[in-house]
Parts: structure tokens; C-alpha cells; sequence
């Protein structure tokens, strides 16, 4: 995490500085969400549009790499970026109270504005790539950064050279973060050919079938909170949640739109009783109702 | 799910060979239940982090997150694995005897045990850690009661008059 620029601050950070904020790995289901971004002087907007930086997307994978080096060699120009966990991904997403991606994604692209306004960077305009309605994510920002005129837009990079430069940030950092990503589980039936990541990509597909697990349904690069997920679940030893067993009672909120229903998460019949996940001490004196301590007299 | 009448008696033994195994520091309560009984290769999935300072501990379980935190098993109870009681077989296809038993026996022994909140953490006022209060409220109430006892205590009625 975090750029390779030199701990002094460039002489030009202090006058106005314009800066791009773009992401990627948003949509494939396994991997880090990268955030990224890159900033210079407003007086090196001109050199910028002529360093051919395009929508990363548009890129082959070795000229991502090469401009990617460029550009931090270029003493002109800063780099950061935010690589959010697929574990954070999947837990906030899964959260008691979810965050829905759009929420954490605003949340690390301000965390980007933060940390180079920090390093004492005067920031005057900052352009950014859209998540969700780009006239509410812009209100959010400029309240948010009373002294920064955002642009907040559609297809920003390809529209603003300095989201161009951002999206490579973000991209080339994804990529080499997947590539050597380092696996939390240690079985070693594990393999590392997960393909793009996206869901439609058939080598992704195929790694999930051959990576899901009966109990803890797949190694944690993968986010579980996608709907991608869903049909392999079925198939996987069912796990039923006290915190959904709650939320079904009616006591938790139910945002997040196209968000997976946790109660979906490898459950097939919507009602459950409470007995199931937890014991009760139903019917006992008080003492044992509070500490859920229940008899039995078989198992 | 299958029906099957089982006795309530229970009879405890310990193994008898070879001494029980320990399994203290393996032992984890999830809040959910799941339904499956059997091995898992939990050591190579499940991977708890502690937090230095405080005594919690982080892992993820099916992309949640938990907190959770390791309580001893107060002295002088234990906790214990049990598992029926394996009979060898009169006849290889005689299989109903081992199956109705109601003899169970130790795998295995814990000292301890970590339980596992998701989302919060945890603390002294969940359920889970209130429950070990049973353990001195049961032995209050099951302490056999001495003449001196029986003194005291109606001395102290005398007083309240």
C-alpha cells in the first residue's frame, strides 16, 4: 500500500496541482479493489496529454507496465494507491450493518484525497472516474473538500489524461497484486491460475469450481459477498448465521440493493427457527435464559 | 433427519490405552451452526490472528469477520470431546449394537476454548462468557451444607428479626 515517492515533497506540490482518482478491480469476484490516483502541477497538464496516457482498459498489458514505470520515474508527477483486502470486501459487505461497494469505494477514493492533501500537496481540482450518480458522489466530495473543484464523470479516463494516468496506477497495481498474491490457506491443492478475475472469464469460472470447499467454501482471495458465488454455495455444507436469524426477526435494516442476501448464502428455505443456530434456554428460569444455557438429554 | 429413540443416561468413560488427546487452543465456537459432522481441514483455512496488545483475536469464516477471544475452562472442570463408545463387532454385519449404545467415551480434552463474535467484540456481558457463572452458582448449591454453615446461617436469620 502506499506510493514509492520520496519522503520530501516536490517543489512543485505547493503550487495548485491537479489530480485523477480512478479504479480497478471492482467487478471481478476474487482479488483486491484498487483505488489509485496521480497528481502534478496544473502547469504540467500540457506534458501530461502528451505522455499517451489512455483508459487503461484499452491497453495492452505491456504498455500498461511500461507507462506505468514512466510515470514513476517522471519527477514531475506523484502516485498513490488504496488495495482494499477481497477479505475486507467480503466482510464489510457481510457486515451486520452493510456497506454496500459504493460506499467503501467513495470511502477510499476520499481516503486518497486525504492522504495526499497530507502530505502537503495543494490540490485545486481533482477529476474522478464515477461510482453511482455522479452529481450526488460530486456534492459528497466538494462538502467533504470545501477548497477542491471536483470533476465527476462518466468514463473519466478517457475523458481527463490525469484519470488516464490514475487508471494505469490502479490497473497495473491490481495486476501485480493478484499475480503475487499471497494465499492465507496453506492446503496445498491450491492453485494460482484464477484468470482475470472477472466473473464471465472462463478461467475464473473454472478456478472457482475446482477451489470451492464443502465447509469454508473458498480460500479468502475470493469475495464471498459477490453474487458470482451464490451457485456454488448451494452445493456447500449449509451455514445458518445467528446475526441473519436476526435480521430476519425484522430488527436489522435491509439496505444494499443489489447486494447478496446473507440469508442466501447457502440457504435454501427462508424460515429458521432460532433453536437451529443457537440453544435457547427456553423455558428455564431467567439465569439460564440470559446465559442461553439450555439441558439436554440426548445428543 | 433420521428418528432414533436414545437413552438419556450417558456413561462417561475414559479411554483406556493411551491417554486422551489435548486439543487446548483448537477449540472454537462460531456463531452459526454448521451442518456438517465430521473432519475438516480447518488448520489450513481457519487462521486466527491475535491482536498483541489486546487479547483479541481476528480470522474470517465464509467472507465474515470475527472477533473472538480464548477464556480458560476454570479449575477444576475441563472440557471434553466424547464420541461413542466404539465396540468391537460380534458379527462384521451386526452393526445395531454399536449404534444404540449409549456408552460414550473421551477423545479428547481442552483447558480452554475461544468463542467468536461476528462484527463485535467480545466482551464480558455475551451470553457465551456468562455462562461459565453456572459453574460457581452449581457448586453453591451443591456444596454440601456443614454444621458450622447451619450455625451461621441461623444466627443471620436471628439478626433479620
Amino acid at each position: 500500500m502506499g506510493s514509492e515517492e520520496g519522503s520530501s515533497v516536490p517543489k512543485w506540490a505547493s503550487k495548485p496541482c491537479i489530480m485523477g482518482i480512478d479504479e480497478a478491480g471492482r467487478g471481478p469476484v476474487l482479488g483486491p479493489m484498487v483505488y489509485g490516483c496521480l497528481y502534478c502541477a496544473l502547469s504540467y497538464q500540457k506534458t501530461l496529454s502528451s505522455l499517451n496516457f489512455a483508459d487503461s482498459k484499452t491497453l495492452k498489458e505491456e504498455k500498461r507496465e511500461e507507462l506505468f514505470e514512466n510515470l514513476k520515474a517522471d519527477e514531475s508527477i506523484g502516485w498513490a494507491v488504496d488495495v482494499i483486502d477481497p477479505k475486507e470486501l467480503s466482510a464489510k459487505m457481510l457486515k451486520k450493518n452493510k456497506i454496500n461497494l459504493n460506499e467503501i469505494s467513495h470511502d477510499s477514493a476520499i481516503g486518497l484525497v486525504v492522504r495526499v492533501l497530507n502530505l502537503g500537496v495543494l490540490l485545486t481540482e481533482v477529476y474522478v472516474d464515477t461510482v453511482g450518480d455522479p452529481e450526488k458522489y460530486r456534492t459528497k466530495l466538494s462538502e467533504r473538500f470545501p477548497s477542491i473543484k471536483f470533476v465527476v464523470a462518466k468514463k473519466a479516463d478517457s475523458l481527463y489524461p490525469v484519470v488516464s494516468g490514475a487508471s494505469i496506477v490502479a490497473k497495473v497495481t491490481r495486476d501485480r497484486a493478484v499475480r503475487d498474491w499471497v494465499l492465507d490457506e496453506t492446503a496445498d491443492n491450491i492453485q494460482r491460475n484464477f484468470g482475470s478475475g472477472y466473473p464471465g472469464d472462463p478461467e475464473t469460472k473454472a478456478w472457482l469450481e475446482n477451489h470451492k470447499h464443502p465447509i469454508f467454501g473458498f480460500p479468502s482471495l475470493v469475495r464471498f459477498s459477490w453474487g458470482t458465488c451464490t451457485p456454488y454455495f448451494k452445493n456447500l455444507v449449509e451455514v445458518l448465521w445467528e446475526s441473519d436469524q436476526m435480521d430476519e426477526d425484522g430488527s436489522s435494516s435491509s439496505n444494499g440493493k443489489r447486494q447478496l442476501k446473507l440469508s442466501n448464502v447457502g440457504i435454501t428455505s427462508s424460515k429458521r427457527k432460532s433453536e437451529e443456530i443457537e440453544s435457547s434456554g427456553k423455558g428455564r428460569c431467567k439465569f439460564f435464559q440470559a446465559r442461553k444455557l439450555e439441558q439436554l438429554t440426548h445428543f | 433427519m433420521e428418528m432414533e429413540i436414545l437413552e438419556t443416561e450417558i456413561n462417561l468413560s475414559v479411554k483406556e490405552e493411551e491417554e486422551e488427546e489435548d486439543v487446548s487452543g483448537k477449540v472454537h465456537q462460531l456463531p452459526c451452526t454448521v451442518k456438517y459432522n465430521g473432519p475438516s481441514s480447518v488448520s489450513h483455512y481457519f487462521k486466527p490472528k491475535p491482536t498483541p496488545t489486546t487479547g483479541i483475536q481476528h480470522s474470517f469464516f465464509r467472507g465474515r469477520n470475527l472477533l473472538g477471544t480464548t477464556l480458560p475452562i476454570p479449575h477444576p472442570y475441563s472440557g471434553f470431546v466424547i464420541g461413542k463408545k466404539s465396540f468391537v463387532k460380534r458379527k462384521a454385519s451386526d452393526m445395531s449394537e454399536e449404534k444404540n449404545s449409549s456408552c460414550w467415551e473421551v477423545k479428547a480434552k481442552f483447558q480452554n476454548l475461544t468463542y467468536w463474535n461476528h462484527d463485535t467484540l467480545p466482551s464480558n456481558d455475551d451470553a457465551f462468557s456468562r455462562s461459565f457463572h453456572w459453574l460457581s452458582v452449581a457448586e453453591a448449591l451443591h456444596k454440601p451444607v456443614t454444621a458450622e454453615d447451619l450455625v451461621s446461617a441461623s444466627m443471620a436469620l436471628k439478626k433479620m428479626d
